[in-house]
């Protein structure tokens, strides 16, 4: 007993004296203490030497106030040598702050002179980082929960390994340089001006806001986007917007690393008010009565030279800015929205100017956003695009569908072509034999010859002529369908609807509706309805008027009563409902789709 | 426990041995008292801040040439006079050791507006409530060429720092 006493307090004893070591004992120390030893050693005055010999570790602090909120930053407890030119060649923490003509720097009378004094800036204005922090992994912020580690040089815990060896690198110190340089084409930040350009050469700008600068709604606003994520999220978002945001409808730019760089930087920079400007100016900016008019329309405006056409303007609006980071031209291919080539053949001048305007008011799904730009810069490029109208050269049936088809309907014709996720509908899946096999070929061949209002399927009767429509429609056939054509079971449908249109089988038809079809169609009709996400092809919304307004009565009653095979939409004859009741349903669904609305 | 004093009947025992129970009962003891000083040095240490957050006392002010010879610059944020005569710089307090207002310079040396207190150049009492001189703080000539102040550390008045 006695004996086991005498152990467990001796432990307690060594416990505490653990500790008390641990707490008391700190690496700072050690690395002043090794600073006092060898400046001693290379201390030339006596003077020198006494004051050396009378330093005890200390906490070093440097207390700023002039840059944003107040900082206190105790780097120089380790990096105790940062001004000290003697140490230029040590090792870190014991290395001296490099001088750099670059940052203004000034050599004098054999001495450098810094222009960011330590005194004044800081250390972490310019490298982030916790100021406060006396141990490595606080102070350089490789706490996942610290909102600002040092850029460029510290990795977090919880960074992507994927993209850890992008983040690497001193040129993300731009995005601090320019909170107060803020100048638009500051010689110093490179990066943050190439970020900006390509911010509106990809049309970033379409999307998304940044005061000042655009007007975009449909994607967040990046105003202070610098001081709400990190580097990783911000590379990550871009490589890949679906990796952080399942549901994010942004799309995956191709853009080369550098550029990457470049943009990540330039959205680090994003902080809304930047350093220089005083918060009663930004308070004085955010109350004047006139907005400040976007930026974006301006750059956009001044990228073309004079041009001697309208169309001539429109080309180099359209090949120098935004619309070919999504579409397709020529040769070059964004990856992201239609092919532009022959746009002459496919859309008239009124489509493409309503389109410009506001892309949903002709295809309510599309994520194209409205760029904004004043109306004679939209004329142009509509001049520009109807003088692409030459047909391509005559082609096969197979070549033809690899040009113009598979990159929405993709290669195998599965529906699933490079763009086929951001376009809404989705292409059709042609090698779904139960749809393809249950419809009349005349249906097909006029989506064809007509384009499907409403959707991203042009009318291609220009393009190609009636034979070669039907030699694409028998390739698909063959190749994808691969099944001999079914003799279809004549169906009793009404060719119009027997329910006159009036406002109480309107009524009727949304009782229905409700009870019936909200559950994938949504309770909008729009197609998003609870089970929406888990049916491909996802439900028809209801709500796209020019959709609904070019489907003849025949065919909605067809589906809603016979279903529709090789989706998710059943035969609701078969669940009870009457010729009536899907009549009231179809005057419901007009009265949503009323034209002029 | 019953066999601990068997044993000692049974054993021979010398005077000068520590018995074995005696033994443990110290050890314990020590092991006791002093964890329980550590706890209590270590908690009292921790009453006294390693930092505050008010401005350093030990702060660079800049260059030799930033002040000329001849001149007393007073820096009221960091509550210190740079004086420079010649080649020699040093550093005097403008805290008032009557009540810590803040003194100012002036044509015979240092006056305090607060209740009159007069300093000569050096900081000596020459009138008012005052009871003692200002204190002049160390100046060392950092590596970088810099000028840093201690005011941590009091040296005697009429010490300068040769430039």
């Amino acid at each position: 007993m006695r004996l086991a006493l005498a152990v467990v307090s001796l432990l307690v004893l060594i416990g505490s004296g653990v500790v008390v070591y641990d707490q008391f004992h700190s690496r700072w120390e050690d690395d002043q203490r090794a600073y006092f030893h060898q400046a001693l050693e290379q201390a030339k005055t006596p003077a020198e030497r006494a004051s050396l010999e009378g330093r005890q570790p200390k906490i070093e602090q440097t207390i700023v106030t002039a840059f944003g909120d107040a900082r206190i930053d105790r780097c120089e407890s380790c990096h105790i040598a940062v001004d000290d030119p003697r140490f230029a060649s040590a090792k870190q923490p014991l290395h001296s702050h490099s001088y750099s003509t670059a940052m203004g720097d000034v050599f004098r009378n054999g001495r450098w002179e810094r222009r960011h004094k330590f005194s004044d800036f800081g250390c972490t204005t310019c490298h982030d980082g916790q100021g406060r922090g006396l141990q490595v992994a606080d102070a350089h912020g490789e706490d996942s929960f610290w909102p600002d580690p040092m850029p460029g040089y510290t990795i977090q815990d919880g960074w992507n390994r994927e993209i850890a060896s992008h983040l690497h690198g001193a040129e993300y110190m731009q995005a601090n340089c320019a909170q107060c340089h803020s100048a638009k084409d500051f010689a110093g930040t490179p990066l943050v001006t190439r970020g900006r350009e390509l911010f509106f050469k990809t049309g970033c700008f379409g999307c998304h806001r940044i005061e000042g600068l655009s007007a975009g709604t449909i994607g967040p606003d990046l105003t202070e986007v610098g001081k709400e994520r990190k580097l990783d999220y911000l590379w990550g978002h871009i490589v890949n917007p679906r990796a952080y945001t399942p549901t994010s409808v942004m799309p995956q730019f191709k853009l080369s690393d550098d550029d990457k760089k470049a943009l990540v930087i330039f959205l680090k920079s994003r902080r809304g008010a930047t350093l220089s400007v005083s918060t009663a100016d930004q308070f004085r900016l955010n109350a004047s009565t006139t907005a400040p008019v976007p930026e974006s329309v301006a750059v956009v405006a001044a990228s073309a030279a004079p041009a001697a056409t309208p169309a001539a303007r429109g080309e180099q609006l359209i090949q120098g800015y935004a619309c070919l980071s999504c579409h397709k031209l020529g040769d070059r291919d964004g990856g992201i929205s239609p092919d532009l080539t022959n746009e002459g053949l496919l859309r008239d001048q009124p489509w493409l100017m309503d389109h410009f305007v506001n892309p949903r008011s002709r295809v309510p799904d599309s994520n194209m956003p409205a760029f904004g730009l004043p109306q004679a810069d939209f004329e142009a490029m509509a001049a520009y695009l109807l003088t692409r109208s030459t047909p391509p050269a005559a082609a096969t049936p197979a070549e033809t569908f690899k040009n113009e088809c598979a990159r929405c309907h993709g290669e195998k014709g599965d529906g699933r072509g490079v763009n086929a996720i951001y376009l809404d509908p989705a292409p059709r899946d042609l090698t779904k034999a139960e749809f393809m096999n249950t419809k009349q070929e005349a249906r097909f061949l006029a989506s064809i010859q007509n384009g499907v209002p409403g959707t991203s399927m042009p009318p291609w009767g220009k393009v190609l002529n009636d034979q070669q429509i039907k030699g694409v429609f028998d390739y698909v056939w063959a190749t994808f369908v691969r099944e001999p054509h079914r003799q279809l079971k004549p169906r009793k449908v009404p060719e119009q609807n027997p329910v006159p249109m009036s406002a109480d089988s309107a009524r009727r038809g949304e009782t229905i509706f409700l009870q019936r079809c909200t559950g994938c169609h949504g309770r909008k009709a729009d197609g998003r309805g609870p089970n929406s996400v888990d049916i491909s092809p996802r439900p028809r919304n209801l709500r796209n008027s020019a959709f609904i307004q070019g489907a003849p009565d025949r065919r909605l009653f067809e589906s809603v009563m016979y279903g529709v095979e090789g989706t998710a939409m059943p035969s609701w004859m078969d669940y009870g409902l009457s010729q009536n009741d899907v009549g009231d349903i179809v005057n419901y669904i007009r009265s949503l789709n009323k034209a002029g609305k | 426990m019953a066999a601990a004093p068997k044993r000692i009947e049974h054993g021979e025992p010398e005077e000068r041995q520590i018995p074995r129970r005696h033994m443990l009962a110290w050890l314990s003891g020590v092991g006791v008292v002093g964890s329980l000083l550590t706890g209590v040095f270590s908690s009292l240490v921790f009453l006294k801040p390693r930092a505050t957050y008010g401005q350093p006392n030990r702060f660079r002010i800049g260059r030799p040439e930033e002040f000329p010879p001849g001149a007393r610059m007073a820096i009221d944020t960091k509550r210190v006079c740079i004086v420079r005569e010649g080649d020699k710089v040093a550093a005097i307090s403008t805290t008032c050791t009557h009540l810590g207002c803040i003194v100012a310079p002036s044509a015979t040396g240092f006056q305090c507006p607060c209740h009159g207190s007069q300093f000569d150049v050096d900081g000596n009492v020459t009138g008012g409530p005052a009871p003692k001189a200002l204190s002049w703080f160390q100046v060392t000539l950092t590596p970088s060429g810099e000028l840093e102040v201690d005011k941590d550390n009091e040296i005697q008045t009429g010490t300068y720092l040769s430039v």
